[in-house]
């Protein structure tokens, strides 16, 4: 189980992604460990190019960008990070028990999951924010909307395929506990795909995040975004492109190296891959 | 004396369309029961009725005597009268438990020491001819008739009355066929346990059935001691089909 972890490594799309999610762990840590305030305002120092007080520059207000765009990181990977498994565990417990039990709880569900996508995303986001203003626990609430269904609809089929096997069937036949056949003998079957699927969201989640926080629905300023960063980057950019190039840049490494790295996990999770690796082993 | 298995009455219905059509059967307690039908005749949904995997629409299955509900007490309750054999032993194992936690859930079901258990399972292994390693190992790292057993000795385990199996020889080679049919047969034997046994092969029913019903869409058309009915077809359907066997297995 272990070595197939360090299969990784020996993927040259693995390592890439590695590399990248590291330098974008490291900028995001960065502001933590220098300690550099990301709303200090200098304003003879505005719009600097990079240096070795700023290492990325400044602002148009004269804030420094790495300490700004390190909190923007920490932010969108802690909003990615729990969108994501809030979205994949209420999809999984929803998605499970309509599969298993069936009946009006699958037409139910089936109904929510159905008109929740039918929205398009934008749509939903402008509704939500009209009636509750915008803010960050809006955002999170919008985004779980957004990214629960799929996780949920995975769960179900998977649910539906496994109840009929003749495992399951034994498993009934022999009185155990309906909650030890879910938690012991559905989910573990179920969990990797599902785990797959969270990876390949996040990068999804990001950019999201970034879109909305750019369009004002996300994020909202003082607290420092990706997004935010990217549209004050956008509006000086005739004086400066510092601003725009660390954040974007940013964005674009913290999306790829996730979805590089995902990308690696689903074809290490892979059953047919993950037998073939056991069986070199 | 009371029938191990004792269907009443059953009808059987997917939607609009009938299945089981008031079907009456009594399994005598301690044989070998064969029922056989060509496919699609409900075999498989009769012995899901009787297993409580399936709802009737009208009548009544009791197993040695008693009748069953649905909750987790009463398929508790079953659970220790019926077990089921599979036809793919390997899917029959829950594929991310290693074996001995699948054998350990039955101590949790009977509510027995887990020592208590593995003493009895250490018996029930040897006489399957497994070794004790095979607890240590998932269902795919084990053979496809270590698989079997495995499966065997975890029904067994529940101490049931009835056996219930479905096409249990179906994809094996002959050899293979006749050592699980005298397995079961053994078993039958040694632990009171009466077998009832669900297939289209008619050497199979041949070869250790007791008794035979003969499965014709939903209906029993013809009943009786095995070699009777093999030497003395009455109904034109069971002629039919032991003419067209063995061209057909
Ligand atoms: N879940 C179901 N939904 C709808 N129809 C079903 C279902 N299960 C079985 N049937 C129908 O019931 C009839 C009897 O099926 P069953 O599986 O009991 O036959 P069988 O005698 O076991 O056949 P075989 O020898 O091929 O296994 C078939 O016509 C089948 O299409
Ligand atoms: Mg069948």
């Amino acid at each position: 189980m272990t070595a197939r972890w360090f299969r990784i490594l020996r993927d040259r799309n693995g390592r890439l992604g590695l590399l990248f999610m590291g330098l974008v762990l490291l900028l995001a840590l960065s502001g933590l460990i220098l300690g550099a305030d990301p709303n200090r305002i200098d304003i003879p120092q505005r719009l600097a190019a990079p240096s070795f007080a700023h290492w990325l520059g400044t602002d148009n207000l004269g804030r420094d960008l790495t300490a700004r765009i390190s909190a923007g990181t920490r932010s969108a990977l802690t909003l990615a990070l729990l969108i994501v498994a809030a979205s994949a565990f209420l999809g999984a417990v929803i998605g499970t028990a309509a599969g298993l039990f069936g009946r009006w709880l699958d037409w139910v569900v089936t109904a929510i999951f159905d008109t929740l996508s039918a929205f398009p995303a934008l749509i939903l986001a402008f509704s939500l924010v009209a009636l509750y203003g915008t803010g960050r626990q809006t955002f999170v609430i919008l985004a779980i909307l957004i990214f629960m269904p799929q996780f949920g609809r995975l769960a179900r089929s998977r649910a539906q395929a496994l109840r009929h096997q003749s495992f399951v069937e034994a498993e009934r036949l022999l009185g155990v506990h309906p909650l030890v056949i879910v938690l012991r003998h559905i989910l573990p079957n179920i969990a990797g795909p599902l785990i797959v699927l969270a990876g390949m969201n996040i990068p999804v989640v990001i950019t999201f995040e970034a879109g909305l926080s750019f369009l004002g629905l996300g994020v909202q300023p003082p607290a420092s975004s990706l997004g935010t960063l990217i549209k004050d980057g956008f509006i000086y950019m005739s004086e400066s492109w510092w601003p725009t190039i660390g954040a974007a840049g940013t964005l674009a490494f913290a999306t790829l190296g996730s979805t590089l790295l995902a990308e690696t996990f689903r074809d290490i999770l892979d059953p047919k891959s993950a037998t073939d690796a056991e069986g070199r082993a | 004396m009371t029938a191990a298995v004792s269907i009443s009455g059953v009808s059987i219905g997917f939607g609009p369309v009938t299945v089981i059509d008031d079907l009456s059967l009594d399994v005598p307690t301690g044989t070998t029961f064969g029922v056989v039908g060509e496919s699609g005749s409900g075999k498989t949904t009769l012995l899901r009725a009787a297993l409580g995997l399936q709802g009737v629409k009208r009548g009544e299955i009791r197993l040695m005597g008693e009748l069953f509900g649905g909750s987790l007490a009463e398929t508790r309750r079953r659970a220790r009268v019926i077990q089921p054999i599979f036809q793919d032993p390997a899917a029959a194992l829950s594929p991310r438990c290693r074996i001995g936690v699948l054998m350990d859930e039955v101590a949790k079901v009977l509510g027995e020491p887990r020592d208590s258990l593995r003493q009895r399972l250490d018996e029930i292994l040897r006489r399957l001819g497994l070794p004790r390693a095979i607890l240590d190992k998932y269902p795919h790292q084990i053979s496809g008739g270590q698989a079997r057993r495995a499966a065997i000795a975890r029904a067994l385990l529940m101490r049931p009355r009835i056996l219930a199996a479905d096409e249990p020889t179906a994809g094996l080679d002959v050899s293979v066929q006749g050592e699980l049919l005298n397995l079961l047969q053994e078993l039958r034997q040694t632990e009171d346990i009466t077998l009832l046994i669900i297939t289209h092969n008619l050497a199979v029913v041949r070869l250790i059935a007791d008794r035979v019903a003969v499965m014709q869409s939903g209906r029993i058309v013809e009943q009786g001691e095995a070699n009777a009915v093999f030497a003395r077809p009455h109904h034109a359907y069971t002629r039919e089909l032991l003419n067209s066997w063995p061209a057909t297995s």
